[in-house]
């Protein structure tokens, strides 16, 4: 089986999967929750009212319609307007993602390139000062609050030393570097630590392999056998690890995102949810589905190419 | 005289565990002659494999280290040479095949681009497509069928006996003087085994490296060796020439090792009666007795072997043939 109608078939399973994320959706919202109704009017609104709002919002419609509803807007990615902006919802999340991205795509891979190179530095010296050292310090850094690195990073850094701007945000390239750089920063310093430990033991476990002392018999470099043998056998479980939490780089960072006042979907989403803004949820719920489908899709067909062993079924 | 290409003198090599130091090797002293084969030979436990890798110098340091002894390859100690030209050495001048082929070829490349790898190293002036050529030629060399399509396979599409020949292929593609052989076929089928060994015997007739074969196997010993080290709780009890040790073997060691192989009996069609054995248990490295390491498993034991004497020594006994106990069998 080639790899392309592998992933054509992938890609596939994911419709009846997202039906199912929309059923789940549709009795999460629509079934279970509390009356919207209720909560945007208040307890003393009359039942005319309600009524009215209910069929303004569409609910007065019957379930298998409202299923089917969601079911439309998830396929076609149009999910109306937002109950408290009354903005176009796409249009939201479009707004959104740049700021977000911004933020978690440099972030993450300035934090993933650093964590694996210290890893294997660590795994090289293992057992000795340095790997217990560098070990402390991640645990260190992970013990510590990452609400005091925000506060600290912008009282020190933004605002005595002006190294930063302390928060907010402006659009388009490069005026919003500025702005980025500080949570960037708290970003990789707060990942580190648990990433650099992660990797430690995965590459740990390769380490002790017959195949690493065959490589040595050769007369490689222990450098060559760290980031080549190691690394590649490593990539597995690395893969696994680093994929799977994609999805929440889209979604960015919603503490990082109130505090630094950066317009991103963290933002987004928190407001929806202070403020019973159902289309939005779902439609951040479908977004979040979504990306993890692909994702792990996208770890499928990785495999496939780092990992002679798996096959395509 | 056929040209001495190796010399281990004095070996000692200790581990430190979490109940104390050990000593794994303890004293060996061998040679290794150009297109001969050594054998060592030994229950598991007895530091042959410690013994192999220190001469690569893979010794897991810590817990281990070699604490004395010279390993002379051509003339210079390579325990004392600097690690890089140590690595110029290692898979070019000596190479080493272990005894786990499912697990000693790296998973995820191609055994085409193993053998590469080694070339690259070693011969820089070979270029890609000359890598490629050499590989493809080492594995026709080894008997591996088609070897224009296995090249580009990887570990797991071989079988276990093919995996081991991969691994002589690799080993052998820098034309190494000499080739240390950790239980080779310990881990393959029968038939398997004794195709292996005779490859091994062809491939030494051509290229006319030396080789260390390390087992557990006196089987294995009377197919391959010329030469014969017999090891036991990391010492050598008996060294001789293989004619001599299977036919007059000195230490009561060597000879229940020589009586427990399993021979065939045509007038039966099966295997001779019960087996015998040697009975008791291999001495912990952790408290070895005073005296004789092999005094509790010995027929012929006597006070003299409990302590007062000390260890018995490795003497000459015949030239050429050595053995270390206070009871030699005549
Ligand atoms: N990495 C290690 N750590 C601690 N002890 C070891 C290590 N490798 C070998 N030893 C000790 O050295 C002794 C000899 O081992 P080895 O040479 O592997 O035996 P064999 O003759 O079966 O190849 C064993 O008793 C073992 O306890
Ligand atoms: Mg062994």
């Amino acid at each position: 089986m080639n790899i392309y109608s592998y992933i054509i078939r992938r890609l596939l399973y994911v419709i009846p999967v997202l039906l199912g994320v929309c059923l789940i959706i549709f009795i999460l919202f629509n079934v279970l929750s509390p009356d919207p109704t209720l909560i945007m009017l208040g307890k003393h609104a009359s039942k005319t009212q309600m009524m009215e709002l209910r069929a303004e919002l569409k609910l007065d419609r019957p379930w298998f319609i409202q299923y089917i509803d969601i079911v439309r807007s998830t396929f076609t990615f149009d999910f109306g307007r937002s109950w408290s902006t009354k903005q176009e919802i796409s249009e939201m999340i479009k707004n959104g993602a740049i700021p977000s991205l911004t933020v978690t795509l440099p972030a993450f891979l300035v934090s993933f390139v650093l964590s694996i190179s210290i890893s294997l530095f660590v795994s090289f010296y293992r057992g000795k000062i340095i790997d217990r050292s560098i070990v402390f310090v991640c645990v260190a850094l992970m013990s510590i609050s990452s609400l005091a690195y925000i506060l600290y990073g912008q009282m020190f850094f933004a605002f005595q030393l002006g190294w930063f701007e302390i928060s907010g945000y402006e659009s388009g390239f490069p005026d919003f570097i500025p702005y980025v750089l500080l949570p960037i920063l708290i970003w990789v310093v707060l990942s580190v630590g648990p990433d650099v430990r992660f990797y430690r033991t995965i590459i740990l476990d390769e380490v002790y392999q017959d195949y690493v002392r065959t490589a040595r018999a050769k007369g490689l470099a222990e450098s060559t056998i760290m980031f080549k043998h190691v690394l590649k056998n490593a990539m597995v479980s690395i893969i696994t690890y680093v994929v799977i939490r994609i999805p929440f780089l889209i979604l960015g960072s919603l503490l990082i995102e109130s505090f630094f006042s950066i317009p991103g979907l963290g933002g987004i989403i928190l407001n929806a949810i202070n403020s019973s803004d159902f289309p939005v949820l779902k439609a951040m719920t479908v977004l979040s589905a979504l990306a993890y489908i692909i994702f792990s899709v996208i770890t499928d067909v990785l495999y496939t190419i780092v990992d002679p062993r798996v096959r395509l079924k | 005289m056929t040209e001495k290409i190796l010399e281990v003198k004095d070996l000692v090599v200790e581990f430190k565990t979490d109940r104390g130091k050990i000593t794994a090797v303890n004293g060996v002293n061998f040679e290794v002659f150009k297109g001969k084969t050594l054998g060592i030979v030994g229950e598991s436990g007895s530091g042959k494999s410690v013994t192999a890798l220190s001469i690569m110098r893979l010794i897991p340091s810590p817990p281990g280290n070699v604490a004395g002894g010279t390993i002379s390859y051509r003339g210079k100690n390579v325990l004392d040479i600097p690690l890089d030209q140590m690595r110029t050495i290692r898979g070019n001048e000596i190479a080493m095949i272990f005894q786990e082929p499912m697990t000693s070829l790296n998973p995820v490349f191609t055994v085409g681009n193993q053998i590469e790898e080694v070339l690259e190293l070693h011969q820089p002036e070979l270029d890609r497509d000359q890598r490629k050529e050499k590989a493809i030629e080492m594995l026709r060399l080894v008997g591996i069928p088609s070897p224009e399509n296995r090249v580009g396979e990887y570990p797991h599409q071989l079988s276990g006996g093919m995996r081991q020949r991969v691994m002589i292929a690799m080993s052998l593609a820098c034309e190494p003087d000499i080739l240390i052989a950790d239980e080779p076929t310990t881990a393959l089928d029968v038939t398997i085994q004794a195709q292996i060994l005779e490859l091994m015997n062809k491939l030494q007739r051509e290229m006319g490296m030396g080789i260390v074969m390390i087992t557990h196997d006196l089987g294995v010993v009377a197919e391959t060796c010329d030469d014969v080290a017999v090891m036991y709780c990391g010492q050598i009890v008996e060294q001789s020439d293989v004619k001599t040790l299977f036919n007059n073997p000195k230490h009561p060691y060597t000879k229940g090792l020589i009586d427990s192989i399993p021979s065939f009996d045509s007038t039966t069609g099966g295997a001779k009666g019960r087996l015998p054995t040697i009975e008791g248990m291999v001495p912990s490295l952790f408290d070895l007795p005073e005296g004789c390491n092999f005094q509790n498993r010995c027929k012929s034991v006597t006070e003299k072997c409990r302590g007062p004497h000390g260890e018995p020594k490795l003497t000459e006994i015949n030239p050429g043939e050595f053995v270390r106990c206070f009871h030699p069998l005549s």
